[in-house]
Parts: C-alpha cells; sequence; structure tokens
C-alpha cells in the first residue's frame, strides 16, 4: 500500500528522499555563488541538505505552511537562517514571501504547486521576480498523469499536458528538465556501509518522467544535472511483487472455479427448466394445479376429457 | 479586468460549455468582469446552462459602449464582431481548425480560414496540436495552451471499478447525426454489426437523420448529470469523429469508468493510449472497429484493464478550477505583454483570399458547366414528343415500346454527356 507523505523524514522511503535529494543537488552549484537563497514548501529541510554540500549561501530563507517544519529547516541550517510560516496560495502569505525575497535570489520551489489550491498568483510573482528582479527560481512538479497515483495532499494534478501549459506562462530563457528513475546495483564486500562514485549516462528522450523541473530568470541556464542512487529496501519490494504474483494465481484459480460452477449452474438451470417443463405438461393432462406457478385456481389447466373439463362444459 | 467572451449563440455544444466554464472560474475564482457578447440576434432559446445565471449577457449594440482589456473571439463567425468592440487586446480562443468543418466547395471554408489570419494579440487554444500548428501558420503571435477542465462534481469518478464479468457490452454513442464529422450514424453500423452481445445507447440532441432502428436506447438532449449516469452505465464510449479539436465525450466516460474505441482523430492523444486506456481504430473500417468492440465483449479482462486505466487517466486530468487558474494567468499575461504587430498575418490573409476566390471561381464554373448540360437535357425533355415517350415508358402498358425507345434515349443520353 503506499504511503503518502506530506513531508521528507527520516523514516521516508530512500527511493522517495533520493528524488529530492537529486533536485536539490542540481541546484547546489547555483545555491552555493548566490547572495541570497529562498526554499519555498521547505519541509522540514532534510532534502535541502543536499543543496548546500558545495557551499552555503551568506543568507537563506525557508518558506512553509507548517510552522514546526520551517522551525526545523531552519535550524538545521544555522543561526543566520529566517524561518517564515506562511501560506503560499493566500495574499498575505504571498506577500511575506515578496518581501523576504531580495534582487538576485535564488529561489526553490520543489514539489509545492501541486499541494496549493490557488498555484496561479505563486506562479505569477515567481514569473515577475524572474523577469524583473534578477531572481533565478527553480520548482519542480509531478508527473501523476503517468504515475496514476492518487495523492491525497495533491490539489491539482500535473504531468506532460499540464507543463506544456505552464511553459506558455514562463519567461524566455526557461529551461525545462525532466527527473528520471533509475536502477542500480552495488557490490559490497563487508558488512560496513561504503561510499561509492558512481557515473551515470542517462537521457529524457522516450522516457518516462517521474517530474519536470523548470528553471527560469537570468542564472536559469546554469542548472545542473544530477544524479544520486540509494540502497532500497529489495526485502520489502519482493515481498510487494511476490504478493502480486501470489494474488494473481490465486485468483486465477477461482476464476477458473468460478467458470466451472457458472457452467454447471447454467446446466443444471437448463436441466430443471426441461424437468419443470415436462411436470407441467403431465400435471396439465392430469388437471392438476401447475406446480411452482403460485398454486392459484388460474394456474389450473382442465386436461381434455377430465372430470374438471367435464364440470366446465 | 474586463474581460468579453463573443459568442455566436448560446446554444447546446461542447464548445459553448467549455466557454462558459471558463468564463465562470474567471468570474467567480479570479475576480475577473467578464461578459458574454453574442455577435448575432438570436431566436432560439438559450440551452439550459446553470453557469449563465452568474455572467451577464450583452448584445453587441450594448458592447459597444464598453470597453474590454481583453476580447476573445470563440468562434470563426465571432471574428467580425470582434473587432467592433474596443478592446485592449484581441484574443482568438481556437477549440478547433473550423475550416475543416466545411466541405471544399463550401465558401464558409474561406471565411474560417482567413479568420486565422486577423490581427489578434494571442491565440488561446485547448490542444497542442492547435498550438503547434497555429505556430506554424502565425510565428508572428503568441499561442498558449489552456485545456479543458472536467465538472468533478459531475463526472465524480468511482473510487473503485468492479469487474464486469458477463453481460451484452454497453456501447454509447453521442452526438448530431446531421453533422457529418461526427459520424454517428457509421458508429451505429459499426456497432450494429458486432458478433458478440451487446447493448447500443445513442445520445442525439435530436433525431433528425439519425438511424434509430440500429441502437437499442435511444436519448436526448440530456443533461451534463444525466450524461454522466449513462456514461457510468457503459462500458465502452464508441467515437468515430473525422475532425475535432480536442473532443471531450471519450474524457468524460473514462471520469465515470468506461473505455473508448476512437479513430486516431486530432486531440485524440491529448489523453488516448492505445492499448492502454482505449483502443483506436482505423479511418473508414467499419469492420475493423466491430471488431474491436467484439474482442472487448468477448476479453472482460482487457475490457477492465482499459477501464481502470481510463479511470487512473482521469483522475490525472484537472478541474475547471484548475483550468480556469491557466486561463486567468494566461490573460493577465497576455494583457500585461506588448500585442504583435497587427499587419503580421496580412501577407497570410490576402493569399487565403486569393486561394479562396481560386477555387470558388473554378467551382463557379463547374456548376455553370452542370447547369449547361441540366438545361440541354430539360431542352430534350420538353421536345414533343420525347415527354409522351418517358411518361408511356414509366407506365407498365408502354413497356413493349419503351423496348425501342430506350436505346434512343440511351443514345441521346451519351451524346448529352459526351
Amino acid at each position: 500500500m503506499v504511503d503518502f507523505q506530506e513531508r521528507i523524514t527520516q523514516e521516508t522511503e530512500p527511493s522517495i528522499r533520493v528524488e529530492h535529494d537529486v533536485r536539490y543537488g542540481a541546484v547546489a552549484p547555483l545555491v552555493a555563488t548566490s547572495a541570497a537563497w529562498v526554499d519555498l514548501g521547505c519541509g522540514t529541510g532534510l532534502a535541502a541538505r543536499a543543496a548546500i554540500e558545495r557551499g552555503r549561501p551568506p543568507k537563506a530563507t525557508f518558506v512553509d505552511v507548517d510552522e514546526a517544519a520551517t522551525g526545523e529547516a531552519a535550524r538545521a541550517f544555522g543561526d543566520d537562517a529566517t524561518a517564515i510560516v506562511a501560506d503560499l496560495s493566500a495574499p498575505d502569505g504571498l506577500a511575506a514571501v515578496r518581501a523576504a525575497i531580495d534582487d538576485g535570489a535564488v529561489v526553490t520551489c520543489f514539489e509545492t504547486l501541486e499541494h496549493l489550491p490557488v498555484f496561479v498568483a505563486l506562479l505569477e510573482l515567481l514569473v515577475e521576480l524572474a523577469e524583473r528582479h534578477d531572481v533565478t527560481v527553480v520548482m519542480s512538479v509531478p508527473n501523476d498523469a503517468f504515475s496514476g497515483v492518487q495523492n491525497p495532499h495533491h490539489t491539482t494534478v500535473w504531468g506532460e499536458g499540464a507543463v506544456e501549459e505552464l511553459r506558455g506562462l514562463l519567461p524566455d530563457g526557461y529551461v525545462l528538465a525532466h527527473q528520471l528513475a533509475l536502477a542500480g546495483s552495488v557490490l559490497a564486500v563487508d558488512e560496513e556501509p561504503h561510499s561509492h562514485t558512481i557515473e551515470v549516462t542517462a537521457g529524457a528522450a522516450g522516457a518516462a518522467q517521474t517530474h519536470f523541473v523548470a528553471a527560469f530568470g537570468p542564472r536559469a541556464g546554469e542548472l545542473a544535472g544530477s544524479a544520486a542512487v540509494a540502497q532500497v529496501d529489495q526485502r520489502r519490494q519482493r515481498a510487494w511483487e511476490r504478493q502480486r504474483s501470489a494474488d494473481l494465481a490465486f485468483y486465477r484459480v477461482l476464476q477458473a472455479e468460478r467458470d466451472e460452477l457458472h457452467t454447471a449452474l447454467e446446466d443444471h438451470i437448463r436441466q430443471f427448466t426441461d424437468y419443470r417443463t415436462y411436470v407441467h405438461e403431465l400435471e396439465a393432462r392430469l388437471g392438476l394445479p401447475l406446480s411452482g406457478a403460485g398454486g392459484d385456481a388460474a394456474a389450473t389447466v382442465a386436461a381434455p376429457g377430465s372430470a374438471a373439463a367435464d364440470a366446465v362444459a | 479586468m474586463r474581460v468579453a467572451f463573443v459568442i455566436n449563440d448560446l446554444q447546446l455544444s461542447g464548445g459553448m460549455g467549455v466557454v462558459i466554464a471558463h468564463a465562470r472560474e474567471l468570474r467567480l475564482r479570479h475576480g475577473m468582469d467578464v461578459s458574454f457578447v453574442l455577435a448575432r440576434d438570436q431566436e432560439e432559446p438559450n440551452w439550459r446552462y446553470d453557469a449563465l445565471a452568474e455572467v451577464p449577457v450583452l448584445s453587441l449594440r450594448d458592447a459597444r459602449e464598453h470597453a474590454f482589456d481583453i476580447a476573445i473571439s470563440t468562434w470563426w463567425e465571432t471574428t467580425y464582431a470582434l473587432f467592433a468592440l474596443r478592446a485592449e487586446r484581441y484574443v482568438s480562443f481556437v477549440q478547433s481548425l473550423e475550416d475543416r468543418f466545411y466541405r471544399p466547395d463550401e465558401i464558409e471554408r474561406m471565411g474560417a480560414a482567413i479568420a486565422l489570419d486577423l490581427p489578434f494579440s494571442a491565440f488561446v487554444t485547448e490542444a497542442r496540436w492547435i498550438r503547434d500548428t497555429l505556430a506554424e501558420l502565425r510565428p508572428d503571435v503568441p499561442c498558449h495552451l489552456v485545456r479543458n477542465g472536467i465538472d468533478k462534481v459531475v463526472f465524480s469518478a468511482p473510487v473503485e471499478l468492479a469487474p464486469r464479468m458477463d453481460g451484452p457490452l454497453r456501447v454509447l454513442v453521442e452526438g448530431y447525426a446531421g453533422v457529418w464529422f461526427k459520424n454517428l450514424n457509421e458508429a451505429l453500423a459499426a456497432a450494429a454489426e458486432m458478433r458478440e452481445r451487446h447493448h447500443v445507447t445513442v445520445v442525439a440532441p435530436d433525431r433528425m437523420g439519425l438511424p434509430t432502428h440500429l441502437a437499442d436506447r435511444v436519448l436526448g438532449p440530456v443533461s451534463h448529470l444525466e450524461m454522466a449516469s449513462l456514461y457510468a452505465e457503459s462500458d465502452v464510449v464508441l467515437k468515430l469523429s473525422s475532425v475535432e479539436g480536442m473532443y471531450g465525450p471519450p474524457l468524460e466516460g473514462f471520469h465515470m469508468g468506461a473505455t473508448c474505441v476512437t479513430t486516431e482523430v486530432t486531440g485524440h492523444e491529448e489523453y488516448v493510449e492505445h492499448g492502454v486506456n482505449a483502443l483506436v481504430c482505423d479511418w473508414d473500417d467499419r469492420r475493423g472497429t466491430s471488431r474491436q468492440l467484439d474482442l472487448l465483449a468477448a476479453d472482460r479482462r482487457l475490457l477492465h484493464e482499459l477501464r481502470s486505466n481510463a479511470l487512473m487517466t482521469a483522475q490525472a486530468w484537472p478541474s475547471w478550477p484548475q483550468a480556469g487558474q491557466f486561463m486567468a494567468a494566461t490573460l493577465r499575461r497576455i494583457h500585461q505583454r506588448p500585442a504583435p504587430a497587427a499587419t503580421g498575418g496580412t501577407a497570410r490573409l490576402l493569399a487565403d483570399v486569393r486561394l479562396g476566390i481560386e477555387e470558388q471561381r473554378v467551382y463557379r464554373a463547374e456548376r455553370r458547366e452542370a447547369r449547361w448540360k441540366a438545361g440541354r437535357y430539360d431542352r430534350l425533355l420538353a421536345t414533343p414528343g420525347v415527354s409522351q415517350a418517358l411518361a408511356l415508358r414509366r407506365r407498365w402498358s408502354g413497356r413493349l415500346p419503351a423496348r425501342i425507345v430506350d436505346p434512343v434515349l440511351g443514345r441521346v443520353k451519351r451524346l448529352l454527356g459526351g
């Protein structure tokens, strides 16, 4: 069963966590060389730590609607971080965000738009900041249309079509990147965890995207490709797959039994219908009420030559 | 922001439903002052759109008294009224390439074609193929994509879909039989040729030209709610249109758990995937279409797979509030940006007019020749003795003399035809 998480935590599945790490890793060069960084929809900030691996900007602001999460994100960054609690679909929230974004800042907004009942106001603000205030924005939306997953935390749905609509609203010079899934393997020579450096060749042509990432503003071209892998719990994956196989085999047998019973039932119904027809013929000849016909007098058919027929005559 | 949607009428149509839904969203959720402007007086009563209560309707004469920030045409014929309004931006909402609705010799075809050459500030369209085509035809004018939404309250998707293991395949066909490119009658004929058990429901706003004997149930016109119920009762929507912008009925069917058998009409690629959530049939392939329907009737596992995937496709389709957000942002962006040069489409406009004139010249010449030939035939018929011979031929007593007359008449016809 899919567990929909609103926030990334230490308990988040590695396969989900690594998707966030890749996005923040892609903006790390931008963030490291910016005068100010604002992370909208920051959550607990756990994934955002990947963004500062290459260097910390002098000023960082974390924005989320959840006060506890925002505070945690700012604390993890350090004393020079600011926490803003704001609803990004409300005018006052947007005003607070606008006040917090300096000219030339880098703004990240990952996996946030789809949670907002009204996303267009934030989008228009970001576009205006990019066009008029030298702000570089990097944002992402999920590919709900491909996954078919119904996330109760998503108030809007996104996919290729929605991204095509989004493109028409972005400033000239935007960059559209596609986030893809990887599969991998590692050889462990002992029980201890070891760090490995991996080189990955991947391309978006013909591939299904898990997410779409758009960058716009003066430094959009600096968005770097990024990849990360994480060890996954194969046991759990195997259990899930084997359960599906077992279910399938089980229900196939049930289906076959059902078909057999259905055929047998149809045969029985035919036989009983024949029996009943025969019995009714006999009853009609004998002038008896038709069995199974409600037992009323009207159902009685007088057979020719019978006492009942003579009485009627 | 003051926005005017110029409309031809308020009759029942899918296109009109889209315009009304957008207007309502813009007015109610985005604070825009939206009005409908009727491009012409109409005599028929309005279709009972619920949203009409929330959007004012102005006559063209009244609308001329106002100034709008954006005026939007919604059909090629409304462009003539569009530029009669005072607006800072003129936008064309293109739901299809409307010249394709007309046959080559119909003069309206030219009118619809040149409507795209007018000095618009922007196009807004609902399908990527239209956007890409307009980008080629009018690279000077920005074209924005805003997909149609779906009323998720009316077309409320079930949480789970129960497999349909038996019973006749329930086929739904909808549309106007009198609109040639909807191919409604062809769809009914294809369903009628199925070998597997089936039940066909046809929903048609009017019965003109409809072969009702090919359906098990004939309904219509129906409300959206009633339509949603009909989709929910159906296994498959059969849609054999040859011209569409981005059709809605199969998508509405998806929302209610029905899959689709469709032609690969333009716009289907927005949400139809052959073998995943629907089956795509060939053009003019009645037998192949019937066999695809038979496949669904016979293979209930496949039917359930397609229906399940159709439902998932529907769940990932935007609602009208989401679509309205994109429309609002698009209109604001169009208003903020400078309008392109008004002469950008002039060369193309003149070329299309010239092409239309030449085409009509050819058709007029063909009609003149046909009239001349018909005139010769009429004169022959008027010749003393010929009309009487034809009348005699029609009576049974004249069959013997007809054997003498027929060869003569046949030679006369050949001479006329030569």
